[in-house]
């Protein structure tokens, strides 16, 4: 079931993020064709163009915002929940496929935006150098930290994806909360979200003042000029982080797991 | 005979509102059944509360001997008294939402239906008219070969013509272990069709008949009948 809802999922937000992908890389192409044609930097089709991509560029990253709320609660919670809501699946089901497929658009924009930016700004042989770089850097890397790189490479990753669920988890967990109310839904949601989020900013110092963590910190001191020691830290540091979000992740995906299943109220 | 629709003690209530208020009601499969009611009597909050839309209050809904959920959910084939269409997908593309997420679903009867009422399996659901809407709706939900149809205020939006052919569709699409609840204040245009009737008032049951009975022993139609019981 997960599967399919997660097939449906994409082909109601793809048909958004896919043009608009393709219209950033075009705006790219032309701007990077005009520069390289006309070498003064200032004319005016070059700028309309240069323009009309940066408002692309924006308008995609707003558009992962708007569209992880919009599929959230015009899918679920207004009338098209009549048909989504009375399918044989789990609410469960329908926030992860939710979940999932907004944090890959909001991932692939980034990768896409990367992309269009290496389409404007590279020189030739910029890509090689790049390259160059990039091994230069992982050698010493690997000299300094070893074989424990990958596992901070890892940790990193896997840190960015917890919070990035996280930021999705706590606007739906406020937007289910918001639907309590018979009245205001969305100013409800708002104050939900500065509840949740104040609350887990206080969760957060309060978990950071325990002796535990706190000598984390002393630690970090103490061996300050010990590079290895310093990246020990930093690990457990990130590591300590992806726990307190992913622990923050399950509160809001259980709270909104609990009003989707047992507190629905559909107009 | 077996019971396909069963409330025990059934409360729902919205605050301090009461919505539904303590209903027990026993449904036997092979039927069609009017859910008949004044506007505001609690029939869509207990067809609700059997797609698992709403949570009791206190009490039990049970669908063939199970509580809403996902089994029920294949079983129940619901039309709900909203247009739930999106605004971006075309009729034969939810056709195929249908097929994907309902074994019970028959896309060849939904096509069959479609051609009938003269509507294009291409049009977009953004660009159609509310009664249009509701005939997709409609043909949707009588595609499926469910066990039990809740249909909420099927008739509503649509035009006397149109009325004509969904009761007929209605009709035609279910078999005789199938049940029809159809929760409806239009008696008279369905009236033909019921088997028996369900008479609710203020979250409560007021009078539960077999549609012969009523004609029999009291010699007057459902519709007169309706209008002496909820008479304001």
């Amino acid at each position: 079931m997960l599967s399919k809802l997660l097939k449906y999922e994409l082909k109601a937000t793809g048909r958004v993020f896919l043009p608009l992908f393709l219209a950033l890389l075009i705006f790219a192409g032309i701007t990077r064709v005009m520069s390289a044609f006309s070498p003064e930097r200032w004319n005016t089709p070059a700028n309309i163009i240069m323009a009309i991509y940066i408002i692309i560029m924006v308008g995609m990253f707003i558009m992962t915002f708007i569209m992880m709320i919009q599929r959230f609660n015009k899918n679920l919670l207004s009338d098209e929940g009549y048909l989504m809501l009375t399918l044989p699946a789990k609410p469960w089901n329908h926030i992860v496929s939710k979940l999932l497929v907004s944090m890959l658009w909001m991932v692939v924009s980034g990768i896409v935006a990367l992309i269009s930016i290496l389409i404007i700004a590279l020189e030739k042989g910029d890509l090689t150098k790049f390259i160059v770089g990039l091994g230069s850097f992982y050698h010493q890397a690997f000299e300094q930290l070893g074989a424990s790189i990958y596992l901070l490479s890892f940790e990193i990753i896997i840190g960015i994806l917890v919070s990035l669920a996280s930021v999705i988890l706590i606007v739906y967990a406020s937007i289910a909360m918001g639907h309590l109310f018979n009245q205001h839904k969305m100013l409800a949601s708002f104050g939900a979200f500065i509840v949740l989020s104040t609350l887990s900013k206080f969760l957060f110092t309060l978990i950071s003042l325990t002796p535990w963590i706190s000598n984390l910190s002393n630690i970090n001191i103490s061996s300050a000029n010990d590079f290895i020691g310093v990246q020990a830290v930093i690990q457990l540091v990130i590591a300590y982080g992806i726990i307190f979000t992913g622990l923050l992740c399950a509160a809001y995906f259980a709270i909104t797991n609990f009003i989707l299943s047992k507190r629905m109220n559909l107009e | 005979m077996s019971t396909i629709f069963e409330c025990t003690d059934l409360t729902k209530k919205f605050g301090s509102k009461v919505a539904v208020s303590a209903i027990n009601l026993k449904l036997e499969r092979g039927q069609i059944v009017g859910l008949l009611g004044p506007n505001g009597s609690g029939k869509s909050t207990i067809i609700k509360l059997a797609n698992e839309l709403l949570t009791p209050t206190s009490g039990t809904i049970l669908i063939g001997g199970k509580k809403p959920g996902i089994e029920t959910k294949k079983i129940v084939s619901y039309l709900p008294e909203k247009t739930y269409l999106n605004d971006w997908m075309r009729v034969h593309q939810i056709i195929e939402l249908f097929s994907d997420f309902y074994a019970d679903f028959k896309p060849e009867k939904a096509y069959d239906m479609l051609k009938s009422l003269n509507i294009n399996a291409n049009d977009r659901l953004k660009t159609m008219s509310k009664g249009t809407k509701e005939k997709v709706q409609l043909i949707l939900v009588m595609s499926r070969e469910a066990e039990l149809y809740l249909l909420d205020e099927p008739i509503g939006g649509v035009d006397p013509a149109a009325r004509d052919y969904i009761l007929q569709t209605i009709l035609r699409n279910y078999n005789e272990n199938a049940t029809v609840i159809i929760s409806t204040h239009l008696i008279s245009d369905i009236e033909n069709i019921l088997d028996y009737v369900v008479f609710i008032n203020q979250g409560q049951v007021v009078m539960t008949s077999s549609v012969d009975d009523i004609r029999d022993a009291k010699g007057k139609s459902v519709d007169v009948l309706f209008r002496e019981v909820f008479k304001c």
